[in-house]
């Protein structure tokens, strides 16, 4: 299975054989999407020639349409509008009425500096879309951008909302599905990150069931562990220290120096210093 | 007030956050500066770069803070025996054009800032590195970010006194070398030693 950096080695690759004429352009552009590369001007230029080699692009049938969406995000990045808009405008006509589209639009109207124009596109989308991330970061990026601080944030606040929502959605994953352990630990980071002594109590709590549903084999998890019940008695000032995870520190200390004695010896010494001073903390 | 403090980046530090940001193209990646504040008695003070830790580069983990805080932990102990400390923190946007500094890096440099207040944002800018990669560049691939009296993180300035020099004035070609060799898939971060502890977030022998 390929690995991140075996596909990274693989965009490249086949970037510079396209380039140097030595076909792969569909190849190239399938794998820069799925990998979501941003490599703006290789995209624009293969792109743009499979879209205007009609018999190549009719090949293409309706995947055709998911090229237009690249070029045109592609030819923003190069400060191409004339393509962009281009581009667009072949997307609306074949997909009128599209969030996806309008997302593009609002993209244009920033790519331009209308930024009236570009607030107004976002509002609507976020109207039927909430909770579109992407959407969120933009309206802050054109406060920003025009100066406007305060209005920053609030769309700021309203940015961090997401770390709770983020906070609720594995919430909904772990419920469907409470034995996949990446949930356990995702949603224990969350918590660790957010703060407070409810959340970091959670968050331990998190990161022992994914200590258990891993055979003790994970980690963060593991370390995860220690640095709530650091926190905790942190926060707490030792006060009301429980037995039970006072014990799954030390069981969770002991795991980790059994792993690093074996497999990273030369870091032994570190993590012993460390998990050290998070019991004393 | 004194001049303004400068910051002179080693060949070490700067070659590893590029190879580090090359590794994962499609992906931000952050990780932490080490070094130390030369005595100089007159002049201007400046900040030595000496190396470079990369931290992450799983998008959901950058702005989360457990790997962060136990990195910053274990790289400050184990630089304390060279008399080296936590001096300031990289950051590479995943999106090629991105020159934004985002809310991650500023709240890292906020709290190295705490223990070195001359603490150094560098914000790597995509577009030179893969000038500097193809050997058209001598420019420094990142841009420097400092605090202000305000509290904020500003660029610095690029205008002639260059605030932040390349120790080694072939760093660049130095990192082309690098990258034809492939070096950037050996870079380890904090990201890949706790999916694999056997893995060495120091990258001994990287640059040897």
């Amino acid at each position: 299975m390929a690995t991140a950096a075996d596909d990274e080695a693989r965009l490249l690759r086949l970037e510079e054989q396209a380039e140097h004429g030595g076909g792969g352009a569909w190849e190239y552009l399938c794998l820069a999407r799925r990998l979501r590369a941003r490599r703006p001007e290789p995209v624009l230029r293969l792109g743009l020639a499979l879209l205007n080699d009609s018999s190549a692009r009719s090949r293409l049938g309706s995947e055709q349409w998911t090229l237009y969406e690249q070029v045109a995000v592609a030819a923003m990045d190069c400060q191409r509008v004339d393509v962009a808009k281009d581009c667009i405008g072949v997307l609306s006509k074949q997909f009128p009425g599209s969030m996806r589209v309008g997302r593009l639009e609002a993209l244009l109207f920033e790519a331009k500096g209308e930024w009236a124009d570009a607030e107004r596109a976002y509002a609507l989308i976020l109207e039927n879309n909430p909770f579109d991330q992407i959407v969120h970061k933009r309206k802050i990026a054109i406060a920003k951008a025009q100066g406007d601080m305060a209005l920053a944030v609030e769309y700021l606040n309203k940015y961090l909302e997401l770390y709770k929502q983020a906070a609720f959605c594995y919430e909904e994953l772990i419920l469907a599905q409470p034995t996949v352990p990446l949930y356990h630990l995702a949603y224990a980071e969350v918590l660790y990150t957010m703060g407070g002594l409810e959340n970091l109590q959670t968050a331990r709590k998190y990161y022992a069931s994914t200590i258990q549903l891993t055979g003790g084999k994970n980690t963060r998890a593991l370390f995860g562990v220690c640095l709530c019940s650091a926190a905790i008695n942190q926060l707490t000032k030792g006060r009301n220290k429980e037995e039970e995870s006072s014990e799954l520190q030390n069981l969770a200390a002991e795991a980790l120096l059994k792993e690093y004695k074996q497999r990273a010896p030369s870091k032994e010494a570190l993590v012993t210093s460390l998990l050290k001073n998070m019991k004393l903390s | 007030m004194g001049a303004e403090c400068k910051y002179e980046v080693s060949q070490a530090a700067y070659v590893k956050l590029a190879l580090h940001a090359l590794k994962h193209p499609a992906a931000a990646v952050n990780g932490l500066l080490v070094g130390r504040l030369l005595d100089g008695a007159d002049a201007a003070a400046v900040v030595s770069v000496a190396d470079a830790v990369p931290l992450c580069h799983h998008p959901h983990h950058l702005p989360l803070l457990p790997t962060l805080e136990l990195a910053l932990t274990l790289v400050e102990d184990h630089f304390a025996a060279q008399g080296l400390a936590v001096v300031g923190y990289y950051h590479a946007n995943a999106r090629s054009g991105d020159a934004e500094l985002p809310l991650v890096a500023k709240r890292v440099g906020d709290h190295i800032f705490r223990s070195f207040p001359r603490a150094a944002v560098l914000l790597l800018d995509n577009k030179k590195l893969e000038e500097a990669v193809k050997g058209k560049s001598r420019e420094p691939v990142v841009q420097l970010y400092t605090r202000d009296s305000s509290k904020s993180w500003r660029q610095a300035g690029s205008d002639g006194s260059s605030q932040l020099t390349l120790k080694e004035p072939s760093t660049n070609m130095v990192l082309a070398d690098h990258v034809t060799t492939k070096k950037w898939q050996q870079v380890v971060d904090f990201d890949d030693h706790f999916d694999d502890i056997s893995k060495d977030w120091l990258n001994p022998g990287l640059l040897a």
